[in-house]
């Protein structure tokens, strides 16, 4: 007894519903988002989890499944999100997903109220009298209920229609159980983005996947190296893409996968509230995307032309451009960035960065300092191009605070303002007209050295592009005014 | 009444083991002077509890310690704590304990291997026939990472001495079924301060609590007013120490109990390693926090701070910061003050704005390098991530003296400043020109014994909302505390 199917394998991304700015399903970007994908694809699953099918009426959901159907046009299968929470609905939906014409469908366990596992297999027993392909959905972390693997089992051998299962929750022990128990009978895709490779790699059949709108080459890659036995190779993308998915299955999926595709230059939007941005995706994890779209071989983001007026000057330099970066930046008097990385707490960087012109008010300020009381209250010079003043916000006291922010938080600055030199930010040509100050904040119980340093690098990064492309913006400002949380405006 | 020991009932603390700076040796003579301390307002005494860091502590120590509590206690009830990962080694502390006169013995849940619950039951079925004392079981997943079943606290409670159960999981629910499934049998003792109204409604015993070396009159007053059921008076003192009895569970536990007695006068020293005094469990905040509340409680004594909320000429306000009234005028900078709150939560904002190229500019630059003494700045944001435009400092216009007063400028300062200019944002009364053009100092005055982070954040958003009405124009909100966002759109 073989597979059921021959198409349920490869690389399937949990396409995102793109909306526009007034909240409704915006189809033009979700066309252009499909045509982005296609040619890195062996299948796409249209409301989904990443979909946010729970977010969207049961209209918008057929509307979402038809565009998907027509701009696909049967160029690869279209295993579409169907699940409900009730068995009633889903029948229905499924229903109507198999006279649209879709491959096949992607079930959820029923979840909210937490229904017993026998009530849970009569729910999928009814789905598949629909008739149409069935692929189990298994994702403890939001439906709340995690399958047994005899209830894996027990549907997967007895219902006529199920072909595979979609297991999201990272639990590989759970996933090896599944291969000893129905490897080769039906499909088993992993769909957690963090363990790819190894799933793959211990006989997964494919993969479904948030992060496959963003990486969907990335993942080919990884995919096929298994196939081929190359597993150096797949072990190496799956590591380089390691930090941006850990990003995207742990905050904040679909805001984050959204947010990047923004970056990327193909506009879906935000998520439905309540998911907003600065939430569970939050502002410190979007710099860090950013920077991993930008890595050599991942490619997401690409290089601009980008000219800087220094009142009676310009300098073009070239940047990673997002859809926030202007073309033209001026204002260099005194430019104002804030970064800000962790956790872990107690390690977690602040920044505050001062970056203006050396004969205007920073330069002014940070000369006038250093000859004022210098190295006595803790200021130090640590850069020359551009002329850098580190600042601690804490008094430093002990000698392993002092190693803390003068070698570890200094080094992390360093680093940040060495690879913005690189990348563009920082261009040769001002580096003898601004100054830079940081003030920087090292929790009085620091211990972890690595994390001060590495901290400090993100903040410091961040709060170099907030200053230069003066983010955030009065709009990102004025969206989450009311929903932003001080992390101490409150009492214990 | 206790079912099966007539002493069985009140006010029992869960006593710290005071150590010896660096050495971390035991200080018996701080034990003394504690359990002195509290020995007027409690009914008994417990050695080497989840508070007295017990898995840090030798059997000798742990011996001495009874010892030392039955010497002080002046013949009140001594209850040891016996509990450990393995039957063996719980068996021969209890054998200890009751040797050295104890009354009863505490026992955890066996703990870090995970025994079934047959494991478990046998494990107290061996100490309680094992030992003839007195037995207290002890729940508490918190640290245990597992319940002690229902099911088996059911069973053990047919020994005859298996006499109570110490529950600090604050987990009423559970409370609740081992009352009705053992509570004919063994009495009850509630161990989670946050829960000790309710666990007493629910016909809990007494208490056993590290809160109650610091603050045990308040429970004894709490158990005399709920047995009278006066109620209300009861809540009314449950709640005021609502906040440190959750300090003390959740942020620090027996550290943050070490951290209050010190401030009271009783030095404890510091826990045994890897505990860190603070800065670890306990960070620092949250010690600031325990002074603050201590205060409140009349524990410890309030400093009583002499100032004046800033007055005379608006412009001539801003002199710290090098700015004359003759600046003001020359560089068209604009200012505006607000003042809104009552009493301690009475907050004045003095707000200045202008043009980088101006003085403010270079004094916005300098206050983030060269600060006033005790007034570091603070950028204004709406929380970490979102710093607000025009770019805007916070600047306290009283030196800070301790993190307690820094807490209140932090956090419901900052983002109750960084709300107002959004606001302003929003309603699109700040100039656009001036958004990316201009920067803005606001001078901030704390009461320096504010304590309300709510009442002070309602109080900074009306008062900066006020400051820049009078700053940028527009129609001021001032009292009227937070603007519905629709009537704004």
């Amino acid at each position: 007894m073989g597979y059921k199917t021959e198409w349920f394998k490869g690389i399937f991304p949990a396409l995102v519903t793109p909306f526009s700015a007034d909240d409704r399903v915006d189809e033009g970007a979700y066309r252009e988002l499909i045509r982005f994908v296609l040619p890195h694809v062996d299948g796409v699953v249209p409301c989904g989890t990443t979909g946010e099918f729970s977010y969207l009426t049961m209209e918008e959901r057929k509307q979402v499944l038809e565009i998907c159907l027509d701009e696909v046009g049967g160029r690869v299968p279209v295993l579409a999100g169907t699940g409900c929470t009730s068995t009633r609905e889903t029948v229905a939906l499924t229903q109507w997903a198999k006279e649209a014409g879709v491959t096949g469908a992607l079930i959820v366990a029923p979840y909210f109220l937490k229904p017993a596992f026998n009530e849970v297999y009569d729910h999928f027993a009814a789905v598949d009298q629909v008739g149409l392909p069935l692929v189990l959905y298994n994702i403890p972390q939001c439906a709340g209920t995690h399958f047994q693997w005899w209830t894996a089992e027990g549907m997967l051998l007895n219902f006529d229609n199920a072909i595979g299962i979609k297991d999201s929750s990272g639990d590989l022990p759970f996933m090896e159980a599944l291969f000893e128990k129905v490897k080769g009978k039906v499909a088993i895709f992993v769909g957690h983005d963090e363990v790819v490779q190894a799933a793959l790699a211990a006989g997964a059949d494919g993969a479904i996947l948030a992060s496959a709108n963003v990486i969907p080459d990335v993942w080919q890659r990884v995919y096929h190296a298994t196939l081929e036995g190359d597993l150096a190779t797949a072990q190496h993308w799956q590591q380089q893409v390691q930090k941006l998915v850990r990003i995207i299955a742990n905050n904040g999926s679909t805001q984050a996968v959204k947010e990047a595709l923004c970056m990327m230059g193909l506009a879906v939007g935000h998520s439905r509230h309540p998911v907003m941005p600065g939430g569970a995706f939050r502002r410190e994890d979007r710099e860090e995307v950013r920077l991993q779209l930008e890595l050599p071989g991942i490619d997401k983001i690409k290089k601009a032309p980008v000219t800087y007026d220094l009142g009676g000057r310009q300098v073009r330099t070239e940047v990673f451009a997002i859809h926030q970066t202007p073309r033209t930046i001026s204002g260099f008097t005194l430019k104002v960035g804030e970064g800000f990385a962790g956790p872990p707490f107690q390690e977690l960087a602040h920044v505050d960065l001062l970056l203006g012109l050396k004969d205007g008010p920073v330069g002014r300020a940070l000369e006038r300092s250093l000859a004022g009381w210098g190295e006595a209250r803790g200021l130090r010079v640590i850069h020359e191009r551009p002329r850098t003043l580190l600042v601690p916000t804490v008094t430093v006291r002990t000698a392993k605070q002092h190693r803390l922010f003068y070698e570890d938080a200094a080094a992390g600055v360093n680093l940040a303002i060495r690879l913005s030199v690189e990348d563009g930010f920082l261009p040769e040509a001002i580096l003898d007209d601004v100054v830079l100050i940081a003030n920087v904040f090292v929790h009085p119980a620091a211990s972890i050295a690595k994390r001060v340093e590495l901290n400090n690098y993100k903040a410091m990064r961040q709060a170099i592009r907030k200053a230069l492309e003066g983010r955030p913006t009065v709009e990102e400002l004025v969206h989450e005014k009311a929903a932003a949380r001080h992390p101490f405006r409150y009492a214990p | 009444m206790p079912i099966k020991l007539p002493w069985l009932k009140g006010v029992f603390p869960a006593l710290v083991t005071p150590f010896v700076n660096k050495t971390e040796e035991v200080d018996e003579a701080a034990y003394r002077r504690l359990i002195r301390h509290v020995l007027p307002h409690v009914d008994g005494l417990v050695t080497s509890g989840t508070t007295g860091e017990f898995p840090y502590l030798t059997r000798p120590e742990q011996r001495r310690l009874v010892e030392i509590g039955i010497e002080e206690s002046g013949g009140k009830p001594v209850i040891a704590g016996c509990g450990a990962s393995s039957t063996h080694e719980a068996l021969a502390l209890t054998r200890d304990a009751k040797e050295a006169g104890a009354s009863a013995a505490l026992i955890v849940t066996p703990f870090f291997l995970h025994p079934s619950d047959k494991g478990v039951y046998q494990h107290f079925y061996d100490i309680a026939t094992g030992v003839d004392l007195p037995i207290i079981l002890y729940n508490i997943p918190q640290v245990m990472d597992r319940y002690l079943p229902r099911t088996v606290v059911e069973d053990l409670a047919d020994l005859p001495n298996v006499v109570a159960l110490k529950d600090s999981s604050g987990d009423l629910t559970y409370t609740m079924e081992v009352l009705e499934y053992a509570g004919d049998r063994i009495d009850l003792f509630v161990g989670h301060d946050e829960v000790v109204l309710p666990a007493l409604a629910g016909g809990v015993s007494g208490v056993i609590l590290a809160s109650a070396q610091v603050y045990p009159e308040v429970w004894q007053e709490v158990i005399r007013l709920a047995g009278e059921g006066h109620l209300q008076e009861a809540r009314a003192l449950q709640r005021r120490v609502q906040k440190l009895s959750r300090i003390f569970c959740r942020h620090g536990g027996g550290v943050a109990v070490k951290a209050a007695l010190k401030m009271m006068g009783l030095d404890m020293g510091p826990p045994r390693r890897p505990l860190k005094a603070t800065g670890g469990a306990l960070i620092h905040e949250t010690r600031a926090e325990i002074q603050l509340e201590l205060e409140k409680l009349g524990k410890v004594p309030v400093e009583d701070v002499p100032f004046e909320y800033p007055g005379g000429p608006l412009a001539a306000r801003f002199g710290d910061l090098e700015i004359t009234p003759d600046l003001i005028a020359i560089h068209r900078l604009r200012v505006g003050s607000g003042m809104a709150g009552e009493g301690l939560n009475k907050v004045q904002i003095d707000l200045i704005a202008g043009g980088k190229e101006t003085a403010l500019g270079d004094a916005y630059a300098l206050q983030l390098t060269y600060p006033l003494h005790g007034r570091e700045a603070l950028t204004g944001i709406l929380e970490p991530g979102l710093t607000v435009r025009p770019s805007t400092l916070i600047l306290p216009a009283l030196p800070q003296k301790n993190l307690r007063q820094a807490n209140m400028i932090y956090g419901p300062t900052q983002s109750a400043l960084g709300r107002a200019i959004v606001d302003a944002l929003e309603a699109r009364s700040i100039p656009p020109a001036a958004i990316d053009d201009e920067v803005m100092i606001a001078l901030v005055t704390v009461h320096p014994r504010a304590l309300d982070r709510h009442a002070l954040y309602q109080s900074v958003h009306a008062a900066a909302g006020a400051a820049l009405a009078q700053v940028f124009g527009g129609s001021s909100d001032q009292g009227s505390g937070i603007r519905d966002q629709e009537a704004v759109r």
